[in-house]
């Protein structure tokens, strides 16, 4: 738990200061006739995620000199880790897809073969479940809401 | 109070349209509520693009259903599975679950519902008597109230939502920045938009929330399949001593009483949601019983105590929303994204421009209390069969709607690689405990703290000095302080979350 507070406490200090230094000055705009900037606010966010980040950093490092937990973790189940980001690679997959097909002709598609490598083997099972949710989004938006296919 | 309004908003909540648009919702919420994992923020996240096409009453009605569906359905699960639908129900567990093994799970299953709908109903009225008249008081307020107000309810929700305080107000400076993206309101100059014309709006508020409350959680539970994979629900039979009795419901009614005042006392504070009211309402029916050895062994007490509280936390937090305009928790704060979808400022000015609107929700409120009596009673069987469905299959479902919720709105590419990035960050920031509903509470209220805060800036011309003369908004500022120092105190000594739940 403290490393995990410790690396996340680290990537809270690069955000704030990436936006500190890089986005707000560069991308926050900037009026001297306005009574307060526009990147007062966002500056202010900032500058707290700043000092949290740092508090949570220096926590971290307490605990972990305290209970001589060491920085890196040599013992990384990489097949746990393989297990949970194919979900986020698939969903990529999918969004890129549906860049260029509509949801209602290749969603029963995508359910299908998520459900497939969800572990599903009975055909009635894959079939309904990828035709269904299909065929509600087909009436809400072509008939309920009038915007077409989407 | 002008009765031709309030007697025309029952008008409006009683008509055909209405019943099946609250009636909707209800039964979709205790559908998703079975469904262990999906909890009732997940719900209305899903189902906000659903209520485009309805009118402002029928979709805020709709949605405020559906919450109350999915608190109801979640103690199915939580008494037939012994896996609770939704963080708050696991205190049903502890008496639910063995009341069903011991072969009464029908009459656990109607206790529960009856709790809930009491429960709710009660909340709602205390909600009606105490919202109007807190309403009219906040329209008094001003700028530096408000901004007080709000900076106190985000200090508030960050230290009491998350484990830590420091990672709760990280996440909500995380959500404030992200929440300033658009258009600045007074230079119009667009904002860390880095030349995207999509982002002039900012970062839309349905791919936030589905991203971060929806779609990270569907890739935590795949992740979790790896390890858990099977059910098993206590089926219903034909037992007769399964029947519940006037005697034994009349036992549980002063627990059930207890629970609604403690699950509105606890709904109407910031951050602290149902999970804490449950369980709390479970330790005080424990303490108060004569025979407390009977808890978590099957006491109907210890089933009504979680339930009333659970359910009375849904109107509750509709008090500093409809009040004050704040919300208290997520699903408060996804109504705030709703209501400005469809054109309007949930707030005191309600009260004041839209009273009929009002009115006809919190009629709605007490139509959706009795639909979910009659589809809880009746549906009983088929809400026992939907604890079946394994999650596997239930996973590519739901982010199939993820994914269709942000198309229907119109934003093609761009918005599916937003929804996705915000999945990535609700995951991150579940798996490593910063609060994901400050930093969503955060997100949706910034507009409202920067205005009032640039208000207070321009009026005041910059001189702390007139604070002096607005004893309310000095109050808060004190208040907001002490909670920081207090807050910040608890976690270097005791690094323990007190709500171990999030406030959903």
């Amino acid at each position: 738990m403290a490393r995990h507070s410790f690396w996340s406490g680290l990537v809270v200090i690069v955000i704030a200061l990436l936006a500190l230094n890089w986005i707000i000055p560069g991308y926050a705009g900037s009026n001297p006739f306005a009574q307060i900037p526009p990147d007062l606010v966002p500056r202010l966010a900032s500058w707290l995620m700043l000092i949290c980040g740092l508090c949570i950093v220096t926590g971290a490092v307490y605990d972990m000199v305290r209970q001589r937990i060491p920085l890196f973790n040599s013992n990384i189940d990489w097949p746990a880790l393989a297990w949970a980001s194919w979900p986020f690679a698939y969903v990529a997959l999918a969004t890129w897809v549906l860049v260029y097909v509509k949801i209602t002709y290749v969603g029963p598609l995508i359910i299908a073969l998520l459900l497939y490598l969800l572990g599903e083997r009975r055909w009635y099972i894959l079939v309904g479940c990828s035709i269904v949710p299909v065929a509600m989004l087909y009436v809400l938006s072509v008939y309920m809401m009038r915007v077409g296919v989407v | 109070m002008d009765f031709s309004i309030v007697g025309s908003a029952i008008g409006e909540a009683l008509t055909l349209d209405s019943f099946i648009g609250i009636g909707g919702g209800v039964l979709l919420g205790y559908i998703i509520g079975v469904i262990p994992g999906l909890s009732r923020s997940v719900a209305i996240a899903i189902a906000i693009p659903l209520t485009f096409y309805m009118s402002p009453y029928i979709a805020i009605s709709f949605l405020i259903g559906l919450s109350k569906g999915t608190a109801a359905g979640s103690a199915v699960s939580a008494i037939l599975l012994n896996a609770p639908g939704e963080a708050s129900s696991a205190a049903t567990c502890l008496d639910g679950y063995p009341m069903a093994k011991n072969g009464r799970p029908k009459t656990a299953l109607k206790i529960g519902l009856l709790a809930s709908v009491l429960g709710d109903i009660l909340a709602t009225i205390i909600l009606i008597f105490v919202a109007i008249p807190f309403a009219r008081v906040a329209l008094l307020f001003g700028p530096y109230e408000m901004a007080a107000i709000l900076a106190f309810a985000l200090v508030f929700i960050a230290g009491l939502s998350s484990g830590s305080l420091f990672k709760g107000l990280a996440a909500c400076g995380l959500g404030i920045l992200l929440g300033t993206v658009g258009l600045d309101s007074q230079t119009g100059m667009p904002r860390m938009t880095f030349g995207y014309t999509e982002l002039m709006d900012g970062f839309p508020l349905i791919a936030v929330a589905i991203g971060t409350l929806a779609l990270s959680e569907m890739f935590l539970q795949a992740e979790r399949l790896r390890t858990e994979r099977h059910n098993m629900s206590v089926k219903i039979n034909d037992n007769p001593d399964d029947r519940l009795s006037w005697p034994e419901f009349r036992r549980t009614i002063p627990t059930i009483m207890r629970g609604t005042g403690v699950g509105t006392f606890v709904g109407a504070l910031p951050g602290l949601g149902p999970s804490v009211a449950s369980f709390m309402s479970y330790g005080m029916a424990k303490r108060a019983s004569k025979t407390p050895e009977r808890f978590g062994k099957g006491a109907p007490e210890g089933i009504a105590a979680s339930e009333s509280a659970d359910n009375a936390v849904i109107p509750a937090a509709l008090i500093p929303l409809f009040g004050l305009g704040i919300p208290g928790n997520v699903s408060a704060a996804l109504l705030v994204g709703a209501f400005a979808i469809h054109g309007i400022t949930v707030g005191p000015l309600l009260l004041r421009e839209q009273p009929e609107l009002l009115y006809s929700i919190f009629a709605g409120m007490i139509v959706a209390s009795i639909l979910m009596l009659i589809l809880g009673w009746f549906g009983l069987k088929l809400f026992a069969q939907i604890t079946r469905v394994p999650p596997h299959v239930v996973i590519p479902i739901v982010i199939f709607f993820c994914i269709a919720g942000m198309l229907l709105q119109g934003y093609g590419g761009f918005g599916l690689i937003i929804l996705l990035a915000f999945a990535v960050l609700g995951y991150l920031m579940k798996k490593f405990d910063y609060s994901f509903v400050t930093f969503l509470v955060a997100f949706i209220i910034t507009p409202m703290l920067e205005l009032n805060l640039r208000q207070s800036i321009i009026l005041s011309r910059g001189d702390p000095m007139i604070l002096l003369e607005r004893p309310i908004a000095v109050f808060f500022i004190v208040c907001t302080i002490l909670a920081l120092i207090a807050l910040a105190v608890r976690t270097v000594k005791v690094r323990k979350p007190v709500a171990e739940a999030p406030a959903d």
